[in-house]
């Protein structure tokens, strides 16, 4: 018996993940954690209590986990979105996708409109000129937004932008700066598309965008985000510098508002190039772990062997790119020296941290899969959960040696939808991107794995990263690898108790039982019983975090 | 009217090639030139701080991202991002002359020297060292080789260096490797990092220095200028460009083209030359005015 009155909360299912107890029709919750979970009479059972029956027409299930997202994702929606697909922004509000050139310029001259400040730049995200067939978004439309007021778009690749003339003045970006990708018109004047960021950086906006992505709104914005699309854990995969303590203090500011609607675990990164000190900041891991509060977690390493492969730089292996532009050199970029991925894990395994690796080559994962190898043999030791992350073009091979080297994956399903028709026609050809992502090959070799978002690169919403995974469904429609869809149920597990467990947080979040933390998803429909096209459209009413029921803001 | 840009150096190379035994010799070497008072406002962009050698007596301050030297020189990490660095380092006052960046051992050279002509800067010349050990077999090797040929091919000047480790023979079948893979690029051979000023930063040093392991007493450079009061063609600069050999290692300067009020400028890194407009005004009366470093001794 329990002497504290909790609260009941009754709902039209509950989905718990624990096998033992699969489901169930009430969960009493003491304080921030589960007391019990059953029949509504064995919850009454723990003694005096107050029933709550507000999900009493919902679905419950673990809160969602996103184990591999940025916090920028909030920053982006301090500025308007462009992009081509449609977008709820952190506020829920649905942004429209642009489908022209002629859309966003619209969009813009709307936004510009509310602006007060004359002088104050107009910073837009998202543009994805991909889908513009014959269509470039460049200084001449911009034009028409404003002739006074300094106007930068940043594409969704990252690699571009496209700056008005006033910005162009302002920076004083002329024909004759020897910066290569500032592109031209037939004049021979800059044309407002500012390529890659040595000439995206000349804009002083780029400066002032990158300002934007780590402040307290864009924090605020991260986890307001995850509570609209049921997502109770969030992490920050290495875009945070922990050795630094003001970064470290503003987290935890942030994170102990009792309002404040999420977990977050952050990585701990190096943010520029090498790593010359791995001992120095695996210490800086260790020691960092004592700021541990209940939303704020830390344990994790993230580093990033590779590049991208819809950019062409990710290290795949023989026989490489299918249809590559011609000047490329053949192969993708190493971001870490991969003859020294030993001595940069090395200190990181021995200190008792997890090292999560970006491998978006198949060629990045086997240089991660040899390392792990050579630094357990070393030094063995057990459930290290090391885990590849992305994995995009892992072969069956490398998920074999995942299982016996006790390592995790964490799959990129989002891109089958994004980019799928890409990579099939264009990046690694049909049989390489039939088996992208391969979540059913992870299950079959038993790869502990998770699916994730990467926010901001593609939206975060776990009931449409598990619908990816579930339908492999291009974003023309077009299935691409059926025999690597997977059941909704084993996408649900991928995004809860799979997350938490990579996370090394599978003790305390990830299902619905006795002792763990109160963090649900309520969701209006069960994913694991809607026909599965539609496990995306589920109407999400928020979250429980901690016991405290946080509601998603007003779709609009 | 803006200062004056500040000239990049940007020194690339595998992991083990030398880059900061290199950048300790110019750290320690400025010191030594600020003695005899021919030194320049340095500063220096690494990755991190490990590795850099700094005597303690010569610190000024020292915060997380930045060393300031008693000589004049400051020393900068990228731990808060690249372009923070480099904005940090143009708005230092008084504003370095020379900036020189170390790549991260992965790094395709030409990528960073992108970066050489943003606000406030002007690059000056892209470097790459190698080791004579492991080069030819890194070329080739699974992972490395794309690696290691584009840093090869990034640079207007190659330093062969460590060449003490090898034997004569396979040092000089390394040149040969070397110049056949790289023909655009002036190929110097070393030891222990050591390159002269001349060849580094197309800076005549008044001083004799250590080059390939020997302490040499005369001097290895010579210059001379060309001049021309009247304005000159296209065509002029590029038959003077065509008309050097392979001993000149720089060549900078102010051209007056005939019909453009603007001053532009030629440059010669190597083996590669460029033509452009120089983005600043003439500093006194238009004409042409070009220096030429080059080899005098069999180095």
């Amino acid at each position: 018996m329990i002497t504290e009155p909790f609260t009941i909360f009754t709902a039209r299912k509950i989905i718990t993940m624990n096998p033992s107890n699969p489901t169930a029709e009430a969960v009493a919750v003491s304080g921030d954690r589960i007391l019990a979970v059953g029949s509504l009479e064995e919850c009454k059972s723990w003694g005096e209590h107050t029933v709550d029956e507000t999900f009493a027409d919902k679905v419950l299930t673990p809160g969602f986990i996103e184990a591999h997202s940025h916090v920028m994702a909030g920053g982006m929606w301090t500025m308007p979105y462009v992009g081509f697909f449609d977008r709820r922004g952190a506020d829920n509000k649905l942004w429209k996708g642009c489908k022209s050139v002629e859309e966003v310029v619209d969009r813009l001259i709307e936004v510009e409109s509310e602006m007060t400040d004359p002088s104050e730049t107009l910073l837009a995200w998202g543009l994805d000129p991909i889908y513009f067939p014959g269509e470039r978004l460049l200084a001449k439309h911009l034009d028409r937004v404003s002739e006074t007021r300094p106007i930068f778009v940043h594409h969704a690749s990252a690699h571009l932008a496209t700056v008005n003339t006033a910005m162009l003045n302002r920076a004083e970006i002329t024909a004759e700066n020897p910066t290569p990708g500032i592109s031209l018109d037939a004049d021979g004047n800059p044309d407002g598309e500012l390529q890659e960021p040595p000439a995206m950086r000349l804009a002083p906006a780029f400066a002032e965008l990158a300002g934007r992505l780590r402040t307290k709104d864009a924090i605020w914005n991260y986890a307001t985000e995850a509570r609209n699309t049921g997502v109770t854990l969030i992490t920050d995969l290495g875009t945070s510098q922990l050795s630094d303590p003001d970064q470290v203090q503003n987290w935890k500011d942030t994170t102990d508002d009792p309002e404040y609607p999420a977990r977050v675990m952050v990585a701990l990164s190096s943010m520029m190039g090498g790593i010359d000190d791995p001992t120095a900041l695996a210490q800086i891991g260790v020691d960092v772990k004592e700021q541990t509060t209940a939303k704020l977690k830390f344990g994790i390493v993230k580093l990033v062997l590779d590049g991208s492969n819809q950019g062409f730089t990710g290290r795949i292996s023989w026989p490489h790119y299918y249809d590559a532009p011609e000047t490329h050199p053949g192969n993708g970029l190493w971001l870490l020296p991969p003859d020294r991925v030993v001595d940069i894990l090395e200190p990181f395994h021995n200190a008792g941290l997890t090292v999560h690796v970006h491998c978006n080559g198949d060629e990045a994962t086997e240089v991660f899969l040899d390392a792990v190898e050579t630094v357990l043999e070393r030094h063995p030791r057990w459930d290290h959960r090391h885990t590849v992350q992305h994995c995009q073009t892992s072969k069956q091979a490398q998920y074999k040696r995942m299982k016996a080297l006790g390592m995790c994956a964490n799959l990129f399903a989002n891109h089958t939808f994004y980019w799928g028709d890409q990579h099939r026609d264009v990046t690694v050809g049909p049989e390489r991107a039939r088996g992208m992502n391969a979540a059913a090959t992870a299950l079959r070799e038993g790869v502990p794995f998770s699916i994730h978002s990467d926010a901001p690169v593609t939206p975060m919403g776990h009931l449409h990263t598990m619908w990816c995974a579930v339908n492999r469904l291009t974003a023309t429609g077009q299935v691409l690898g059926e025999h690597e869809r997977i059941s909704a149920e084993d996408a649900l597990h991928a995004v809860t108790l799979g997350a938490a467990w990579q996370l090394k947080l599978d003790d305390e979040v990830g299902s619905i039982e006795a002792g763990k933390m109160a963090d649900f998803a309520v969701l209006a429909e069960d994913p694991t019983t809607v026909d599965p096209v539609t496990i995306k459209d589920i109407d999400v009413w928020g979250t429980v975090l901690g016991g405290v029921p946080m509601q998603a803001d007003p779709r609009t | 009217m803006s200062p004056e840009r500040i000239d990049v150096t940007v020194i690339g190379g595998y992991l083990g090639s030398g880059k900061t035994t290199l950048l300790n010799h110019l750290l320690r070497r400025n010191n030594d030139a600020a003695v005899d008072g021919e030194s320049e406002r340095l500063a220096v962009l690494v990755n991190d701080f490990g590795d850099i050698n700094i005597d303690l007596d010569l610190i000024e301050s020292q915060t997380d991202d930045t060393i300031e030297l008693s000589n004049g020189c400051i020393c900068c990490s990228m731990v808060d991002g690249f372009a923070e660095a480099l904005d940090r380092i143009v708005a230092f006052d008084p504003r370095p002359d020379r900036l020189v960046i170390e790549t991260s051992g992965v790094a395709d050279p030409s990528t960073v020297a992108a970066y050489g002509h943003g606000p406030g800067l002007a690059l000056d010349a892209v470097i790459v060292l190698v080791d004579a050990e492991t080069i030819r077999k890194m070329a080739d090797d699974k992972y490395l080789a794309q690696t290691i040929r584009q840093q090869l091919a990034a640079a207007e000047v190659l330093v062969l260096n460590k060449s003490d480790l090898v034997s004569a023979e396979e040092l000089t079948a390394t040149q040969a490797w070397l110049r056949d893979a790289c023909p655009d690029s002036y190929v110097v051979t070393t030891t222990n990092s050591e390159v002269a000023p001349e060849v580094l930063f197309g800076r005549m040093s008044t001083r004799t220095y250590e080059a390939d392991g020997h302490h040499h007493p005369e001097r290895l450079f010579s210059t001379r200028s060309v001049h021309a009061d009247a304005p000159v063609t296209k065509p002029w600069v590029e038959e003077l460009m065509g008309s050097l050999d392979d001993t000149v290692v720089r060549a900078k300067g102010l051209v007056h083209l005939a019909d453009d009020e603007r001053p532009w400028v030629v440059q010669r890194v190597g083996k590669r030359w460029s033509l452009r407009p120089h983005r600043a005004p003439w500093p006194g009366d238009p004409g042409t005015n070009i220096v030429i470093i080059e080899r005098t001794a069999a180095s």
